[in-house]
């Protein structure tokens, strides 16, 4: 159990400025998500926590106790690889067992450990193999398992499932989400996808260029994005994001609207298109809407199968209540 | 099967070619053991000429066999190759380690400790037992002299001038004599081989994955720890070929031998055929037969350890 505290943390990489001076609290038991696109410093900022990257300047504090200068193992805190980083060489027995062996624990306390972290992560008929006869997930459960062992107080998870195949990667997300409604530990996960930030997140943190654009639950993020880069990213199929007339007809610089907020109409909407690309999934279909004149490219969600097809003529009716709003400076207007 | 014929067919050539390469030397080296043949004999002119008239069955083994230097030879042929096998690696994997991490003038360092394994063998060897080991004009003699100078200083100088002549005067080694000149040949083949040694070592280590020692760093991992269980077993593979190598490399060792002593009390199995020659080609033969077959024990203990760790 950890709450941890960035205080005007900042990290330089020689002459590049990869975090400008960045404040943010995670909350003890919280389950965060770092997301933003690659390059946004979002692993840079996860690896200062740890301590595999020494802070510029600034403060982190643990259970509000300054670890700036402490070594990464005396933090407390596990973390979980992108490559799973496992020992090639040992068996899953030895990969769990390793950072109880290093911190001297008894044979039999490991044994221990290792019999009920391997339960409850379904690795019991795996343990005597070595990493390379293991599937990603399997691999990617064992990196798990040996951060359970060291009983962390905050777990960190660095892009754990990029590796993993879509299948798998949707089980995974499952487990790590009951995992940490069991265990309550405060869990730091670090993500390029926003459906995963949005799916496991109980606060997310979205970051460009190293600075917070904005901090929220899932939803906050979703119904109020602060800007318009938050807006962008975060939903599946992104917002439509409109410039010129129409934005201006609402006092706006730029207005936003969410593909699955326009209602496909018969006939009489407020806007209409013909249809580019149309994907049917059954349950959703989504249309690439061209000649609109509001931009070059209107994506619309419609519930169920739609009988539209390439080429077709279709009319749509934004709602008006889900419209945002935002300023030249792609601020959210009230 | 028939599309694999092509292949084959055009593989048989090369095939042949190492076969008759291998077969050819080895038979005749097999047919000259089992006769009396040698290059010069007025009493039995008829030995000189390589005939199955000449027969001698086991004759030359045994003649080998008893002979005084076979024994001395094969152990020193083990001692030599064990020895630097051993050094080359341990040193090997020290100096790699060390090189590995980045500093200024890195490049050049390791330009600078590459550059031992340009120099010919017996270039080394000239160098080593003339200029460095030797007991007089070498710096191991300068050093024992300069040493010995600055002992007697000490032992005029007042107070604790009697402490000083407690410590006996350094006498320097003489590695040309009988009992010391395997260990020139090993310290010289050593400063020749490390280099390899480091070069095969560092390459793997910078394919070591960095994430791992992370991860090992948050696991609680020290220096040591990660050394011991992380960098160790990766290096396993390249330990593995680096013996390999050099163990074939050094069986055959020939010219620091001729250097350092003639083989003085310092000969390995090439020597000693290399002296049966002068002479007697069917003793020689007899002792080839006896390197293959030690060769090949080794080869077979070799090939199980490596074996072993390309399969993991």
């Amino acid at each position: 159990m950890a709450r941890i505290v960035l205080e005007k943390v900042t990290k330089t990489f020689g002459t590049a400025e990869v975090i400008p001076p960045l404040d943010l609290t995670i909350e003890d038991g919280e389950f965060t998500v770092f997301v933003g696109p690659s390059g946004c410093g979002k692993s840079t900022l996860l690896r200062l926590i740890a301590g595999l990257e020494e802070t510029t300047s600034g403060r982190v504090l643990i259970d509000g106790g300054d670890v700036t200068e402490v070594s990464p193992s005396k933090r407390g805190l596990a973390m979980v690889f992108q490559t799973y980083a496992l020992y090639p060489h040992m068996t899953v027995r030895k990969n769990i067992a390793f950072p109880m062996r290093m911190a001297g624990l008894s044979q039999a306390e490991q044994d221990q450990r290792v019999e009920v972290a391997a339960e409850s992560l379904n690795l019991t008929d795996y343990l005597d193999r070595k990493p390379a006869q293991l599937s990603g997930g399997q691999r990617q459960r064992v990196a798990i398992g040996r951060a359970i062992v060291r009983d962390p107080s905050a777990f960190l998870f660095d892009e754990p499932l990029s590796n993993l195949d879509a299948a798998l990667r949707v089980g995974m997300r499952v487990e790590i989400t009951e995992m940490h409604a069991r265990m309550k530990t405060t869990m730091i996960y670090v993500t390029h996808d926003q459906v995963e930030a949005m799916t496991m997140a109980d606060r997310i943190v979205v970051l460009r260029a190293g600075v917070i654009e904005q901090v929220g639950t899932p939803l906050e993020l979703y119904r109020t994005p602060r800007n318009t880069f938050v807006a962008g990213f975060i939903g599946s199929p992104k917002m439509n994001l409109l410039e010129g007339s129409e934005a201006r007809k609402h006092g706006a610089h730029t207005l936003g609207i969410r593909p699955e907020h326009i209602d496909v109409v018969d006939s009489g909407g407020l806007w209409s298109g013909t249809v580019g690309v149309a994907e049917h999934l059954g349950s959703d279909t989504f249309f690439h809407v061209h000649d609109t004149g509001l931009t070059e490219k209107l994506m619309v969600r419609a519930v169920g199968d739609v009988a539209l097809r390439h080429g077709d003529k279709i009319h749509l009716n934004p709602r008006t209540h889900e419209l945002h709003r935002f300023d030249a400076a792609g601020l959210r207007m009230p | 099967m028939s599309d694999r014929r092509l292949p084959r067919l055009l593989q048989t050539p090369a095939v042949v070619l190492l076969l008759i390469w291998m077969i050819v030397p080895l038979s005749m080296t097999l047919f000259f053991s089992f006769i009396r043949y040698v290059l010069n004999s007025l009493r039995r002119p008829e030995w000189t000429e390589p005939s199955l008239s000449n027969w001698r069955g086991f004759g030359n083994y045994n003649y080998v066999l008893n002979n005084n230097d076979f024994l001395l030879a094969v152990q020193n042929s083990l001692l030599i190759v064990c020895s630097i096998v051993l050094l080359t690696v341990i040193l090997g994997v020290l100096i790699a380690v060390l090189i590995n991490k980045a500093f200024p003038g890195r490049s050049i360092v390791r330009v600078l400790l590459i550059s031992p394994f340009f120099v010919m063998p017996a270039v080394n060897a000239v160098l080593w037992i003339n200029m460095i080991l030797d007991p007089v004009l070498g710096l191991q003699g300068l050093a024992v002299e300069g040493l010995n100078g600055t002992l007697q200083n000490l032992r005029a100088a007042p107070g604790i001038g009697w402490f000083f002549s407690l410590w006996p005067e350094l006498q320097p080694i003489s590695f040309r004599a009988t009992q010391t000149s395997a260990y020139a040949v090993i310290i010289m083949v050593t400063w020749q081989w490390t280099p390899f040694a480091v070069l095969i070592f560092m390459t793997s280590l910078q394919s070591e994955d960095q994430q791992q020692k992370e991860a090992a760093v948050l696991d609680g991992a020290g220096v040591w720890s990660q050394f011991r269980f992380l960098t160790l077993p990766h290096l396993s593979r390249p330990i593995a070929i680096v013996v390999m190598i050099q163990a074939i490399f050094h069986l055959s060792l020939y010219a620091e031998i001729e250097i350092v002593s003639r083989g003085n009390g310092n000969k390995n199995l090439p020597y000693l055929i290399g002296e049966f020659a002068n002479n007697n080609i069917g003793a020689a033969s007899a002792t080839g037969i006896f390197a293959v077959i030690l060769a090949n024990i080794i080869a077979i203990f070799l090939l199980r350890m490596i074996g072993k760790t390309l399969m993991e």
